[in-house]
């Protein structure tokens, strides 16, 4: 079946990768192995052949033997493929006349105490991966240009920070937020650890900045709705949710010049429907049309419909001079086109009440740290006195409930992981309530104070000398008193050994986070994995936590893993800059693991275009009849058409049929010979 | 609140005088036996306590349920084993309903008790309690005042229990006798003097 071209001529090399391999077999009797195998013309070993003298042997090596395949047995591809590649290349052959055998990740470390049954398998690994490299083909990767435009999807601090640095690299960025202003949790909270900089003050700027920056093309109230393509050509589908208000700019295309929304709020005060502001977790009111808060980027009013009765009184309010509102505005769509895309989508709190214990809605002074984060916040609905929800008095004595679902291993709505943040923004809320409230005690109920941040235990040893009260114990369960509606928090001083029952005005909950519910959607439309917890799952944890398995996909915040402010913005800046690399690049070279139809055992029954998972496959017309045609920069070479198609037409590029029968025969039946 | 400390016992004063925690005094088998006994993930515990603030008896006595887990996780089978609190536990389930690390705490303390059964060292009501249930089948059997209130609310003197049916009684002794409970309880109690 071969196509018996040239004589194979191979070279394995094999690596100690310290003692990570050789501490766990034969290294010696796995290359003496190699030598005899049919093809081999030469064997070697290197203690770490990924550095740059265990790379020159293989350049050297094929000079040598004049060799046309390397083998070489070590760690993972994922790990070293382009290392060895690369080498290969540098040898003179096609790069892709290079295979790899995992003796690492999939034998050594997992049979680290079987010498021989690990030695055994390793020469099995060596002899499959021969016989493969013996009908390795020379293959050309292709390039695609990329487009000079990014999408950000996601308008919290994450999304603006990696738009800002995308457009200040000088790209056409489109950011994308769902609700009708940027900013996200990032404009909920009313101070930030561990500096107690004002929250908004310091947001406020960047959002203003993101609004203005001649690169940014700013959709809020906005959705995407469909992504097609690949890295370099995504066209992503705008849904526009149908706002009601028209900004300044959309209503000088409508003709309306000098006209649209500008801020003022006479809309407002006539607007006869008054509901819970999400916003403010529902602790403020807010009208059908509507700003969340003051400093809203865009400035511009949106109408709820789900509420609006639509009586027109606001359209009256708005005047025949701006003419900002039409109540019978509809959901809109609009492509663009971008070379690659950031992810930013952000976090949810668990819905903590299925925690019954803690008894939060149950109990009216059991509140989350969100909500505590608006109760103290002078833009919040008390105008940042901090009350108790059940009878407005000021609580004096507080406790934080840290680990609220946290570290959690119940299942349920509790989450294994910490979510990072809650032990900060407890001792920040903690020094909050002293510092308003004169004799106020704050209860810091915690299993780990987990301060791991640049001051963050310089932090912590401040709330602790300004008199909180740390208890180390994690609460078992509150009760309340219903006639004072106080609430009798009972838990263990695990450093004392005793169990307590302390009455608190108000407890807050450092309740778990995770992923949002429409981040399943958004992660099946750009081809993103996720992590068991849900969260979306970058490349690689250590050497690649911005990129994702999808090309020109990228990660920011807390979408990737619990994070905090520093933390994500960080990451943003990482994901912009990935994110650059190839739209500066101009193009990039895909992996030429492509199907090819092989035109004339194609019978053009069209079985194999459904099948793609990638929508790569289409049937065209050559030469008077039907065969199927691949679009190479779509095709991710999965192998389904390959596997499926009845004529067997389609060839997998670097895994062909015959290079995976080679490899079957040489696990069976060269095995079984000795 | 504060009562007097008795330090004229030599043997107390003795145990005072040294508190340090010895790899000799820790039996890894401990470990081993009460997990394979309380088919739980007992060296889990991260000893966030909720355990203990979850429990109905540590805030009316000194069991601490925290305790046991940590004893249990350092191997100190005598400590555990010897400490009367380890039979103050009223199974009621709390600490597991609650525990994060989904341990089953309860459990864990009905593996020592029966590890320590092996010891013999049980309370004496415990023993008492052995022997009734031997005889009568309840560890708590009917009395006259019982029955008095269960005939005036309508009911017959005894439950549909043993006390009903005395011929179910061999059944129960066979069951006892195979895991020889009353036996040694018998033995224990008479080694007692009582």
């Amino acid at each position: 079946m071969a196509e018996a071209k040239e004589e194979p001529r191979i070279g394995v090399f094999i690596c100690h990768c310290g003692t990570n391999i050789a501490g766990s077999l034969s290294i010696e009797e796995v290359m003496e192995y190699a030598k005899t195998l049919p093809g081999v013309i030469v064997a070697d070993e290197y203690q770490y052949m990924c550095s740059t003298p265990g790379q020159k042997k293989i350049v050297e090596a094929i000079a040598e033997h004049n060799l046309n395949g390397i083998v070489v047995a070590a760690c993972s591809p994922r790990l070293h493929e382009p290392t060895f590649r690369t080498a290969t290349q540098e040898g003179g052959l096609n790069k892709f006349r290079f295979e790899m055998a995992n003796i690492r990740d999939q034998n050594s470390w997992v049979h680290m105490h079987d010498w021989e049954g690990a030695t055994a398998k390793a020469k099995d690994q060596v002899r499959i991966a021969v016989a493969k490299a013996r009908m390795l083909e020379d293959l050309i990767p292709k390039s695609v240009p990329v487009e000079h435009s990014a999408l950000v999807l996601g308008g919290g601090v994450g999304g603006m920070q990696a738009a800002l640095d995308l457009a200040g690299a000088g790209i056409k960025t489109y950011l994308i937020e769902k609700s009708p202003s940027i900013g996200g949790r990032m404009s909920q909270l009313d101070k930030t650890f561990p500096t107690l900089d004002c929250s908004q003050c310091i947001l406020t700027p960047k959002m203003v900045d993101v609004g203005r920056h001649p690169n940014i093309e700013l959709y809020t109230y906005a959705e995407v709705e469909n992504v097609e393509g690949y890295i370099g050509n995504f066209t992503v589908t705008i849904r526009k949710k149908a706002r009601g208000v028209l900004s300044p700019d959309e209503a000088e295309a409508r003709g309306i010049i000098g006209g649209g929304c500008n801020g003022c709020g006479d809309c407002a005060e006539v607007c006869p429907v008054i509901k819970p502001n999400p916003f403010e977790f529902g602790m403020a009111p807010r009208k059908a049309i509507y700003i969340y808060h003051p400093q809203v980027m865009p400035l511009q009013f949106t109408v709820d419909f789900d509420s609006c009765v639509k009586c027109g009184l606001c359209v009256e309010a708005c005047g025949e001079e701006k003419k900002a509102i039409d109540l019978d505005m509809v959901d809109t769509f609009e492509e663009v086109k971008v070379g690659t895309c950031i992810l930013a989508i952000g976090y949810d709190l668990i819905p903590i009440e299925e925690k019954t214990e803690w008894g939060y809605k149950r109990y009216d002074n059991v509140i989350t740290g969100l909500e505590f984060e608006r109760l103290i916040c002078a833009s919040g609905p008390t105008g940042g006195k901090l009350i108790r929800p059940s009878d407005g008095q000021i609580p004096k004595k507080v406790g934080f409930v840290l680990c609220a679902g946290s570290r959690d291993n119940t299942g349920g709505v509790a989450k294994p992981y910490c979510s990072r943040f809650c032990c900060m923004y407890s001792l920040k809320h903690a020094h909050q309530i002293m510092e308003k409230i004169p004799g106020a005690v704050p209860y810091i109920f915690y299993m780990d104070i987990r301060s791991f941040g640049k001051m963050y235990e310089e932090f912590y040893y401040r709330i602790q000398n300004e008199g909180a009260k740390f208890i180390r114990g994690r609460v078992a369960n509150i009760l309340e008193d219903p006639s004072t509606k106080n609430l009798t928090v009972f838990t263990e001083d695990t450093l004392l050994g005793r169990p307590l029952s302390l009455e608190m005005d108000m407890v807050v909950l450092a309740a778990a986070i995770q992923p949002k519910p429409e981040a399943e959607r958004i992660r099946q439309m750009f081809g993103v994995s996720k992590s068991q917890d849900g969260w979306l799952l970058e490349a690689h944890p250590k050497l690649n936590p911005c990129g994702t398995t999808t090309a020109g996909i990228y990660l920011a915040g807390v979408c990737q893993g619990p994070k905090d402010i520093p933390d994500t913005v960080a990451q943003a800046e990482g994901a912009a800059s990935a994110a650059s690399i190839p739209i500066h690049t101009g193009e990039v070279q895909l992996e030429p693991y492509f199907a090819i139809c092989m035109d004339d055992l194609c019978a053009g029954c069209g079985m194999c275009v459904p099948q793609c998972p990638y929508g790569a496959l289409a049937l065209v017309e050559k030469n008077g009849r039907q065969v199927m045609e691949v679009t190479e920069a779509k095709c991710k070479g999965c192998g389904t058409c390959g596997g499926f198609c009845p004529g067997g037409a389609i060839k997998m590029q670097h895994f062909t049929s015959p290079q995976i029968c080679a490899q079957i025969d040489a696990f069976l039946l060269e095995g079984g010979e000795q | 609140m504060a009562t007097e400390k008795n330090y004229g016992n030599p043997e107390l004063e003795n145990k005072l005088r040294d508190r340090y925690f010895y790899t000799t005094d820790s039996n890894p088998e401990f470990l081993a036996d009460v997990k394979k006994i309380s088919r739980t993930i007992a060296h889990m515990c991260y000893q966030c306590g909720t355990c203990t603030g979850s429990c109905p008896s540590a805030p009316r006595s000194s069991y601490r349920i925290r305790l046991f887990m940590r004893r249990g996780v350092l191997g100190l089978e005598q400590e555990a084993l010897n400490d009367p609190d380890l039979w103050l536990c009223t199974t009621c389930y709390s600490c597991t309903d609650r525990c994060p690390r989904d341990i089953a705490p309860t459990d864990v303390i009905m593996a020592m008790r029966n590890l320590a059964f092996k010891y013999d060292i049980v309370p004496r009501n415990f023993l008492k309690t052995v022997q009734l249930i031997y005889t009568t089948g309840h560890g708590v059997p009917n009395n006259d005042v019982n029955r008095a209130a269960r005939e005036k609310l309508g009911l017959t003197a005894d439950p549909p229990t043993t006390h009903s049916y005395p011929e179910f009684m061999p059944g129960i002794q066979k069951i006892m006798d195979h895991y020889k409970m009353k036996e040694n309880a018998d033995r224990i109690l008479a080694e007692e003097g009582q």
